[in-house]
Order: C-alpha cells, then structure tokens, then sequence
C-alpha cells in the first residue's frame, strides 16, 4: 500500500516511517484532490475551514489541489460535472477521493450528483482514483446516517468498495466532525514523508493511536473516584455517560479551535465521535441521567 | 428550453435547480433537493437527550441553532426553566454561530459572484498572504494542468467587478475572513466545548461554568469579529451594491416573511428577544402560532399523508414517486408561501418597532442605498441584512456577557418525565427553525424538524404554488441561459443548506 502510494508521489527514495524525513515541496507531486459529499452534514468541511496551522490557504495553495469542492468551487452546473468526469474517467490524471458523508447502499436515489447517483462516481472513481481518504464517522463508519432504524441503507466508504471485493488505497480519518489537523497534517504527512502508519481500522496512528480516556487530563478524578453524578459538574465524567474509554483520538492532547478547548474541558462528556459505535444504538443513549425509565 | 444549472456549489449539500427558459427570461424553475438521510425516523425510540447531540448533524454549518431549538423543545416538554446563566450561554453560543455564519456565506460562498478573482495577478501589494495567493494563481495559470488554480477557477461567465482596487480589497477580505470567521468560533467553542456540533449545549443550560477568564477570552474575541463586522464585511456589501445596482430589485420572492425571533432576554419560554417574532402579511406582523403550519408533500418524494401539521408529522420515503422532483417537503403558513431568513428578520422586527438601534441602521443604509425597506426582499437586501444584523448581534454579546454570574452554574439539573410534549422555535443563521418533541415512556415517540432552508427551497405545494426561492427565480433576466450566474445569484443570496432542508 505505501510502496504504491510512494510511487505514484515520486517517493520512491523513502523507505515508510524508518526513513522519513522531510521532503521538499515539489508541485509537480502534490495530491490532487475531488471532494465529494454523501449523506453528510458538511460539519467536516465546516471544521476544515477552522485549521490554524498550516492555514486552509496554504493547504490548498502548497499541500493539495482541491479540483473539486462543493462549498467553495467557482463553477457550478455543466462545467462542474465536466471537471469531475474528466477524472472519474480517467481522461484527466491522478487524483484522491475524498469523501465526507456515507453512502445510500439501500436508496441509491438519496444522495445524487447532478443527473446521476453518488453511488456511480464512486464505483467509477474506484478504477482510476490513487487512493481514497474517508472524512468523518460517516465515511468511516457509516455515523449518523446508519443510526439504528434508518432507511436508507447507509454504509462506510469501506464497507461500500468491500462489498463489491474492491479494495483501494484508503485511509479512514473518523471523528463527527473531524479536528481540521487530522486531515490536513496526513494529507501534508503524505507529501512530505508518505504515508502515515494506520491502526487496525485504518486511520493514522499519530492520532488515533490511544484512546481518549488514558490520556485524559481528567484520568487523576478518575483514579481518586472523584465522580461528577450530574450534567455540569466538574471531575471525571465517566458516570454521567462519558465514552472517552471508548474512543481513539487525541482530543486530550490536541484540543480545539484553536486549541483552546475541548469538550471534556467544558465538562461535556465525550460522546465517542470517533468510535465505530457512535451513535448507533437506541439503546446506548449519550448520557446517564435521572429521567431514564 | 429547459435549462439544469445544478449541481449548485457554494452552498450546503446537494441543490439541482431545473429551469424552462424563453427569450432569456427564467418562466418557470423547480429547487430539486438531492439528499435524504431520515433524521426524524431514526429519533424515534431513543432517549430525550440525545436529540440536541443527533439533530446538531443535521448540519455542521448551523449545528448550535439545532442544540439550541432542540433545547427549548426539550425544556418545553420537561416544564424545565432554563438558569440564568444558561439561557445566556445558549444566546452566547449561538450568536457567535451566525456571526461566523454570515462571513462565511458572504465572503467564500458569494464574493467570487460578484469579485474579479484574477485581480489577484495585479497585487503589487505585500501582504504575505495576498503575495502567496498572487504567485500560487500565476504558477497554475502557467502551468500544463487541467482546470488551473482549482477550486477558484473555471467559474461562470458574466459580469465581474471592473474596479480593480475594489476586487483586490475585496479578496484580502475574503483572506481576512477565513481568519475572522474561525475566531467568531473559538469564542462559541469555549462555552460549547467545540466546533462544529458542540457537546456542552443542554436542556437548562450549558456545562461550561462561566469563570472571567473564558468571559476575557470571549469578548476579545468577538470584539475583533464586530470590528471586522463594521470596517470590511458591510462596507464590502455596499461596494458590491454600488457595482450591482440592479440586484436591489433581482430575486425578489413572491410570499410573506416569518421570523421567529432571535436571542431572548430572560429565562422564560415567551420572553422578548433581541428580534422579533412574527409573520409579516402586506404590511401587518402578526403573532406566530405553530398550528398554522402544515407541510404539503405532493411534488415530494414522500408518500405519506400531504398538509400535515407539525406534531402530526409522519414521513415515509417514496423515491421512485411519480410528479415528484424533490427530497424537500413543502411547509405553508395559513396556507401562504413565505421567506425565512435574513431579510425576514430585518422585516418583521422593522415593521414589529421591536429593536431600536436595528431600526436606525435600516433606515440609515436605506436611505445610502436609495431604496425602499421592501427592497430588502432581492439579492443584495439579504446579504445586507446579515451583515447589519450581525453587528448588532455582536454588539449584544458583548453586553450579554456582562449579564453572566460568575461562580453560578451554567446550568440546572434535568429531569425527564415519562410523558410530554413541546415546540423549540429560533433563528439559525438562515431563518425560522422549530423543533418538536413528544415522549412517550421516557423515550421520543415523536421528532419533528421544520428548518430554514425547508421553506425557502420548498416546492410546490398542493396547490402547485411555487416555493420562496422558486418564486424570486421565475421573471429573471439570464444573459447565457446555459449558465446562469444571475440565477446563481439569487440562490446564493439565499443562502440554501440542504442538509437541514431535508434532513
């Protein structure tokens, strides 16, 4: 996987993460990129839109060539789909597909793309993308959309090519929504070093390496049992509902917007935005509370 | 000739728009919403409180409008009275939302309507940033790729501002807007935790205990976004205004306007806010009641029962329905079309007397702009709106922020009967949303969402009556009829999510 993804980038002198160090810019080789949105909020964009370092400018002016992005391309209509067909066609070169949002597998005709369904770009992008990067829960792990009790069959961007035994370059960065570094530093870890070393779920390590609750600053509460027992107190938040055992990601470390906070910070619990379980079950409420019957 | 100008960007989500064209006049035009996930089915049977987590992916753009009408709702149905401290820290974080909102929008959805973005070439300037913006655009230009100095360029072809110096200011603000609209969200994140889909918004309040330090750190940072506010962000609309003269009287919908209301003053459920409530009917506002609302589904893909009222709400998809071009369903007042959003709000407090300081800024950039209020009903009266209203929502926060009591909680304890019901109606940056929710067992029997852009981009109803934008399309003059950047205006000026359209 990472050998052909070192060639297709010109990587060639780089042995994975033993030999890494960092490689020049070089435009010729920087990703280009086709976003595309399933069934999908945008909350992946929105969060794109708030990286601080590097700025989303200079990731799409130095790291990548965002060819197609539906919240902010100049085109729309004819001209748009002509961009995007030139590529899934395999008429305009290499190129990555990003995906934000899951995929209809049970209602095709709930997520489309002009005159055609999502689900026919992707099954064409398969034989003429270099690699795949899934965008949020919902591409990861189906997320919200495949909720308990949905109807329109939604599946992961994995799970979509797996059913049909395809099996593309893919790196999984999950999160409802992402944290703008998880993405924009694996897409920069991917031109300047290659390709990041995954977990078993296929997301980059670096950050999603341990899970929320071992690296909480919160962990001495939970150690001393310092317990809060209601919705806005302070302490470990374990018995109001908090799924930090539960997901991978560093938030604890990392924290948000700026970096100045983050939801345990703010005594929410983690809702576990990035475990494969979030949100899926009627029976797996976010919170313990009082009025439960 | 039948003309499809979607897929639309520079929007939320997936928006087709069908067109029948004669003589370069729009005659007809059907907003063909493209995604459905089933929010309201996939509620049902889950527990009260996961409802403002859930519906907040509805959309990632506006998610603290869904926490904050699914509190309400939910503080409804459990007879709870949001804290004082609380109901502040629902109008900080949300008002911060539309701040970042309507930069956002203006800035990146909508400038590159109207801004020559290959200005960029001249910049003999040295702003760093706007030297890497130049140099990266004259590399692509030059170079061999296919489709160059991507996602900016191709664009449409049409009319751009010939003003050099107005394009390169303007594109240095839409630089410096990246930069704002991030701050506008750190100020909300510190309360809500973070951004998007905050985790700290609940029925009764917020979890983030008010401290002076977050207090500083908020205010600092929304002062920066007000100041952008009045010396970039309006000045920049009235540029555009004076480069587009005739968008006072393009886009002009054929309905009424519904507002309903926009950051209340006090803890109690009917309180006053900072704008008004109401439905504004040739002339007269009149008070909102939530049963005159029904949803007809005729030409949407749904086979359920048409002309629903809200807490009567049963959906069940039909994709494959014949005559039906849309996932949107079509949501009537007494039976009237109307518009939400901006230019709504502005209107029915306008014409309510509600907000004073709003009333002076209205009458202030009409009489600049030589129009009349109703003139805020086109493309450029919407835009307009947000960013006089954005200010004056600023402006509250600050004073908001002072009204918090430190070393309170933020907010109060909630319990969760077996039974009940209750409506949560705000503003989202693009107009009216409502939430309802009835339990039943402790768990949600019912969930219902009627969003902003629901009734904007709504089709026809059962009558075969066209939807605000629909109706604002129809009459356009289109120089290239295959491209449409006058009708892009106008759908862009109304600033379509059709994540939460459908939802």
């Amino acid at each position: 996987m990472a050998a052909s993804l070192s060639a297709a980038f010109g990587l060639s002198g780089f042995s994975g993460p033993v030999g890494a160090a960092l490689k020049q810019l070089d435009p010729k080789h920087i990703p280009r990129l086709i976003y595309l949105q399933g069934l999908s909020c945008s909350g992946c964009s929105v969060s794109l839109l708030q990286a601080e370092s590097p700025s989303p400018l200079t990731m799409i002016t130095d790291y990548s060539q965002l060819l197609f992005h539906g919240d902010l391309s100049a085109a729309s209509g004819p001209r748009v789909m002509e961009l995007l067909d030139s590529y899934v066609d395999g008429r305009a070169g290499e190129y990555f597909l990003a995906l934000e949002g899951a995929i209809p597998e049970g209602m095709p005709e709930a997520c489309m793309l002009g005159e055609h369904t999502l689900i026919r770009y992707l099954e064409k992008a398969a034989r003429t993308m270099t690699g795949a990067v899934a965008i949020g829960s919902c591409a990861t792990y189906g997320g919200i959309p495949a909720a308990e009790g949905n109807l329109t069959g939604a599946v992961s961007l994995p799970e979509f090519y797996r059913k049909r035994q395809l099996e593309p370059l893919m790196i999984t960065i999950p999160g409802c929504s992402v944290h703008p570094d998880w993405v924009w530093h694996t897409i920069s870890h991917i031109v300047r070093v290659g390709i990041p070393k995954l977990n078993k779920y296929g997301s980059p390590e670096i950050f999603f390496g341990r899970k929320v609750h071992d690296s909480c600053p919160r962990y001495h509460y939970f150690q001393e049992e310092i317990l809060a027992r209601h919705l806005g107190e302070e302490g470990c938040l374990f018995k109001v509902g908090c799924l930090g055992p539960e997901a991978l990601a560093d938030c604890p470390s990392r924290w948000w917007n700026g970096g100045q906070t983050w939801c345990v910070n703010a005594n929410a619990p983690c809702v576990g935005c990035t475990a494969p379980i979030f949100a899926r079950s009627k029976n797996f409420p976010f919170y313990r509370h009082s009025g439960t019957g | 000739m039948k003309v499809k100008f979607g897929p639309v960007t520079r929007i939320e989500g997936h928006l087709n728009v069908t067109t029948v064209i004669e003589d370069n006049r729009v005659v007809d035009a059907r907003c063909e919403g493209e995604m459905f996930r089933g929010f309201e089915i996939f509620l049902r049977g889950r527990d009260p409180l996961d409802a403002q987590q859930i519906t907040q992916r509805i959309c990632g753009v506006c998610p603290y409008a869904h926490a904050v009408a699914s509190s309400y709702a939910q503080e409804n149905a459990y007879g709870l009275q949001v804290s004082h401290n609380g109901r502040i820290l629902h109008n900080l974080i949300q008002g911060a939302n539309h701040l970042y909102d309507y930069l956002l929008h203006f800035y990146q959805l909508c400038a590159l309507d109207f801004v020559d973005v290959t200005a960029i070439t001249l910049y003999a300037g040295s702003d760093p940033d706007m030297v890497k913006l130049r140099n990266w655009v004259k590399n692509e230009l030059a170079s061999d790729r296919p489709f160059p100095a991507a996602p900016f360029l191709p664009r449409l072809s049409g009319r751009y501002i010939d003003d050099q110096e107005i394009n390169l200011q303007a594109l240095k603000n839409y630089l410096e807007a990246m930069e704002i609209q991030k701050k506008a969200n750190r100020a909300s994140a510190l309360f809500g935790g973070k951004f998007p889909h905050a985790t700290g918004i609940f029925p009764g309040g917020c979890t983030q205990k008010p401290t002076v330090d977050l207090i500083l750190k908020y205010q600092s940072l929304i002062q920066e976004t007000v100041n952008f506010y009045r010396l970039k962000y309006i000045p920049d609309v009235m540029a555009v205004a004076a480069a587009f003269p005739e968008y006072w009287n393009i886009g002009r919908s054929q309905g009424d306007f519904l507002s309903y209301g926009l950051l209340p003053f006090s803890p109690e459920s009917q309180s006053r806010r900072l704008l008004a409530a109401g439905v504004l009917h040739e002339g007269r506002v009149d008070k909102v009641d939530f049963d005159r609302i029904v949803e007809d589904v005729r030409y949407s893909r749904y086979d359920s029962a048409s002309g629903l009222k809200v807490r009567d709400g049963n959906l069940q998809p039909a994709p494959h329905k014949s005559n039906a071009y849309t996932w949107i369903k079509a949501p009537r007042y007494d039976g009237r079309m109307v518009e939400v959003g901006p230019a709504a709000r502005v209107l029915v407090d306008y014409f309510t007397g509600n907000n004073r300081p709003l009333r002076e800024l209205v009458n202030q950039y009409k009489a600049l702009a030589g129009i009349e209020p109703m003139q805020f009903n086109s493309v450029l009266g919407r835009h307009l709106c947000r960013a006089l209203s954005g200010l004056l929502i600023g402006e509250f926060l600050l004073e908001e922020s002072e009204r918090l009591d430190l070393g309170q909680p933020g907010m109060q304890e909630i319990r969760i009967p077996a039974t009940g019901e209750g409506y949560g109606a705000t503003e989202a940056s693009r107009g009216a949303l409502l939430h309802y929710i009835r339990l039943k067992d402790h768990r949600i029997e019912k969930y219902e969402c009627v969003v902003p852009t629901t009734w904007n981009c709504s089709p026809r109803d059962d009558q075969s009556r066209p939807g605000a934008l629909e109706s604002a399309l129809i009459g356009t003059y289109v120089e290239k009829p295959d491209e449409q950047i006058e009708s892009v205006r106008i759908v862009h000026s109304f600033d379509p999510c059709l994540a939460c359209a459908v939802h």
